[in-house]
């Protein structure tokens, strides 16, 4: 039965088949929801997501056009890519940083949202008028017997044998950048194991630092662990994401109330 | 057209409508104790990675790492077509492959010897 | 499923034909680039520099001694053999493409030397680690030590590769890609000033996102273009107009999108906006590189792009250049006027420039493609050795770029002063200089098509020479200031450099016909 509802005759002008229509037009929405709340959503992380929304349904968009091959890379490099992408909030914003956008040419905002929308609606005029007369055509033919791939491979081999090789230029330059911007060199040679291990026991602590605390009422590291003798252990709080002693001494302290292990 | 993907939507559909009915019932079944660590984020039980205490961020070892992974992911995407169509292709198309993993070898090489690999 | 991505094709694919050597000058940079990366990961740090100098060095003279040897080459490759479908190759070797590469070989050269020159900085005006985080101890402590970033010269070798592609492509995809090659390390180099390094990295971060944007237009003028001629070849696209059915809003809407892509990397304006700011913000001999080298390659992909792909077009797209054309020699000239800093003069006068560059392009003839051929080498000789002379006019905190801090500077060393003088004098455009010679020949080019362009591209030139010779009448007449800046002494690699600059271009000021008639004899396009 699907064969039927989902190959729907072959393209001719002006229709499509049933569904490839629903999934447009499902899919179609989301994506464009997806793209206008990554520009307006205020959190960046939701932003991201929303991003996310919009690759995948693109990545259907291709499978529905044929491109069975196209559709997948999309997905798959774009899990990395979005990766990069919250990374890049996290490491920029910061969990909770407000963001603070002070316009400093003043009515930029308007006007480039005035000239967008132009825009916008000067390219899509433009190229619905253009593209209304033109006969869709399929790719029936490069994709005969699954040869989807090994069409792409073929192009990539003789036409375009250039462009691939020059790829892998760019991807060199892509890890030679990650690496310069963001690789600091360790200075001298990396301490062994024996003199770790030497250097831990001497330091007066051998035993790992207490857990931070864990209680019923919060699970943040942020919140200290009691010791035993129901003293504050203020150093099983990480130190390394805290600026300084003060900022340590100002963390929230357990009170008696909410201190028990219950 | 559609129809050799039908599997893969009938596999969303069933882990769609598990995520929706166990987390759907729940509320019903469930016994309701609520505190302040419940609604905290969680992560497999270890402590929330480098918690940003105030306004310090992620280390930027991570991206390095995420940058990485693109580049080498974007390679094996190269390869996936070549090795589909390897026969067709030939002795050239050995060759030419060759040339590219080589050169993506050398920023890998690269990489390695620098120390971009180590996570300390 | 599995049919669909699996399935192994039988059909052999007869393999396409490649001559090698017209590539080779790409394979040799691009091999450079790579040794350059291997010299990374092997050669330990101390003599890294040294090693990577040699690399670049005999890397850009062996490839620009092959582009020698290959004039007159006429070909494009690669080309399909056997029973294949038509394919026009992808790089066609010609002698515009061939000239170009040239150009931008030797201007690179200088600029490797200029990034090299270790004597007026602690260690060299590329910073020591990039990574180290701005104002921390390690970062105090590098300042001042030997230690440089040397991945600076494979990015350049990858960059300049880019270069050499990006004006014999003659298939969009590949332009594109070439685009990038060219762009990526562009953005990584701006980044790595050893002095302000704050403002370094803001240029890079906006020259990234911006050349990004940039790269989406140029995409989707290629995919609408594509639409239109049903192939990305740049003659099949000429073909196209003769025969395809489509609707031109697919192909003129196509062309300009494809348009602010070339014309941003090129910074005209209205697409200027971040070159200002990442010339500043880059590393002085950086900016040298972007300046001279980016501008050539840029306008020989433009040059390509509407010489060959749409020369039929020429009515269609001519306005277009005109209205670019003024707007950029208007706001290169008037917003150089209010500036008070050097380094933004000689950005905002490279904005001029590409504006009169592109007066050159009004009119599709052999003499006009000669002219632009000349006035970016000419152009980027000049542009090179000014912004390596703001290397040496020093305050102890980097460069003395304030244009109050150069005045009374011919009085502390009449050598700088007469040197920036000569340069200043060219990039007016005044008599027996190269810059002189190059608007010269831009001129008559365009003027029977185009008088009213020539003269207006006259009076913008007569207000830009108002704050060239601003710079030198402070330099010669005003006081000193009381706590005047020092002027290094350049070591070799500057020296050098320097001098070719200013040799190139008092020669091709006073005896430019040689050139001009390499020029003329290249301009041709295979195709």
């Amino acid at each position: 039965m699907h064969e039927v509802l989902l190959a729907a005759g072959p393209l001719r002008h002006g229709t499509v088949p049933l569904g490839e229509a629903i999934a447009f037009w499902v899919l179609g929405p989301i994506a464009l929801a997806g793209a206008i709340g990554m520009v307006l959503l205020r959190n960046a992380v939701h932003s991201a997501l929303s991003l996310v929304a919009t690759m995948g349904c693109l990545g259907a968009f291709y499978l529905i056009q044929q491109g069975p091959f196209l559709g997948l890379v999309q997905i798959i490099v774009y899990t990395g890519a979005i990766m990069i992408l919250f990374l890049f909030v996290l490491m920029i914003v910061g969990r909770d940083a407000s963001d603070s956008l002070v316009e400093t040419l003043r009515g930029q905002r308007w006007a480039a949202a005035l000239l967008g929308v132009g825009f916008a609606l000067l390219v899509a005029i433009g190229i619905g008028r253009a593209v209304s007369p033109v006969t869709p055509t399929d790719l029936n033919s490069p994709n005969a017997g699954g040869n989807n791939v090994h069409s792409i491979a073929a192009l990539l081999f003789t036409r375009y044998l250039f462009a691939f090789e020059l790829t892998s230029a760019l991807l060199i330059v892509a890890a030679v950048g990650a690496m310069v911007l963001a690789h600091v060199e360790r200075e001298g040679p990396r301490p062994s194991q024996k003199r770790l291990a030497r250097e831990r026991i001497r330091s007066g602590r051998p035993q790992p630092l207490p857990g931070p605390g864990v209680l019923s009422q919060h699970n943040a590291i942020g919140t200290p662990a009691l010791l035993p003798d129901g003293s504050v252990a203020r150093e099983s709080v990480m130190v390394g994401s805290m600026e300084s002693q003060e900022e340590r001494q100002a963390l929230p302290t357990p009170s008696a109330g909410e201190g028990g292990f219950e | 057209m559609l129809a050799p993907y039908l599997p893969i939507l009938l596999l969303f559909a069933l882990a769609t409508g598990f995520a929706v009915f166990s987390v759907g019932i729940a509320p019903f079944t469930g016994p309701r104790r609520y505190n302040k660590a419940k609604l905290d984020f969680y992560e497999c039980g270890i402590e929330p990675t480098p918690q940003p205490m105030g306004p310090s961020r992620f280390p930027v070892k991570y991206y390095l790492t995420a940058m990485l992974f693109i580049v080498f992911d974007i390679e094996i995407i190269f390869l996936y077509p070549y090795a589909v169509a390897n026969k067709a292709l030939g002795l050239f198309g050995l060759v030419e492959i060759i040339l590219f993993v080589a050169t993506v070898f050398v920023a890998y090489a690269y990489v390695w010897r620098r120390g971009g690999l180590d996570w300390d | 499923m599995t049919h669909l991505l699996l399935a192994a094709g039988n059909t052999a694919v007869s393999t396409p034909s490649v001559s090698y050597h017209a590539l080779a000058p790409i394979f040799i940079v691009l091999g450079a680039a790579m040794l350059g990366v291997l010299v990374e990961a092997a050669v330990p740090r101390a003599e890294r520099f040294t090693v990577q100098l040699m690399v670049t060095i005999v890397g850009l003279v062996a490839a620009l001694v092959v582009v020698g040897l290959l004039h007159g080459t006429r070909t494009t490759t690669p080309s399909p053999t056997g029973n294949d479908a038509f394919f026009a190759g992808s790089l066609s070797i010609d002698g515009v493409g061939l000239f170009l590469q040239g150009t931008v070989l030797a201007l690179a050269l200088v600029a490797a030397l200029l990034v090299s020159e270790r004597s007026v900085d602690v260690g060299s005006p590329i910073v020591a680690s990039a990574a180290v985080v701005v104002g921390s101890a390690d970062d105090r402590r590098l300042t001042t030590a030997d230690r440089v970033q040397t991945e600076v010269f494979p990015l350049m070798l990858f960059a300049v590769s880019g270069m050499l592609i990006f004006p014999i492509a003659n298939n969009l995809i590949l332009m594109f890609v070439a685009l990038e090659v060219l762009s990526l390390p562009l953005y990584l180099m701006a980044g790595l000033a050893r002095r302000r390094r704050l403002l370094s990295q803001e240029a890079s971060l906006k020259y990234f996102l911006l050349g990004a944007f940039a790269s989406a237009f140029f995409l989707y003028g290629l995919a609408l273009l594509y639409g239109y001629a049903d192939t990305v070849d740049l003659p099949g696209i000429f073909t196209a107009q003769q025969t395809s059915g489509k609707s031109d809003v697919l192909l003129y809407t196509g062309l300009a999108l494809l348009l602010v892509g070339l014309l941003f990397k090129a910074s005209v304006a209205p697409f200027h906006n971040w070159t200002v700011d990442v010339y500043v913000g880059a590393p002085t001999p950086v900016t040298a590189f972007m300046a001279s080298c980016t501008k050539v390659a840029a306008f020989g992909a433009i040059l390509r792009v509407l010489f060959v792909g749409f020369s039929s077009a020429e009515w269609n797209w001519r306005p277009v250049i005109w209205a670019v054309a003024i707007a950029s020699m208007v706001v290169g000239a008037v917003l150089g006027l209010t500036q008070t800093d050097i380094k933004r003069i000689l950005a905002y006068s490279s904005i001029a420039h590409a504006g009169f560059i592109l007066v050159g392009m009004v009119a599709i003839t052999k003499q006009s493609t000669a002219s632009v051929m000349f006035y970016v080498l000419t152009y980027g000789f000049t542009t090179l050795a000014a912004f390596g002379m703001l290397m040496l006019v020093r305050d102890p905190d980097g460069e003395a770029t304030q244009l109050a801090r150069w005045s009374g500077l011919a009085r502390k060393s009449p050598v700088v002063a007469t040197v920036m003088t000569v340069l200043l004098l060219s990039m007016a455009g005044i008599p027996l200089t190269s810059g002189f010679t190059g608007k010269f020949y831009v001129f008559r080019a365009a003027w029977d098509t185009a008088g009213p362009l020539v003269v207006i591209a006259l009076l913008s030139s007569a207000v830009a020479a108002f704050f060239y010779l601003r710079i030198v009448v402070m330099m010669f007449f005003a006081e000193p200031p009381v706590d005047s800046p020092t002027i290094a002494i350049p070591g070799w690699a500057a020296s050098v450099a320097l001098t070719v600059g200013v040799v190139v271009t008092i020669v091709l000021g006073v005896f430019p016909q040689p050139v001009i008639d390499l020029a003329s004899k290249a301009s041709y396009f295979t195709g």
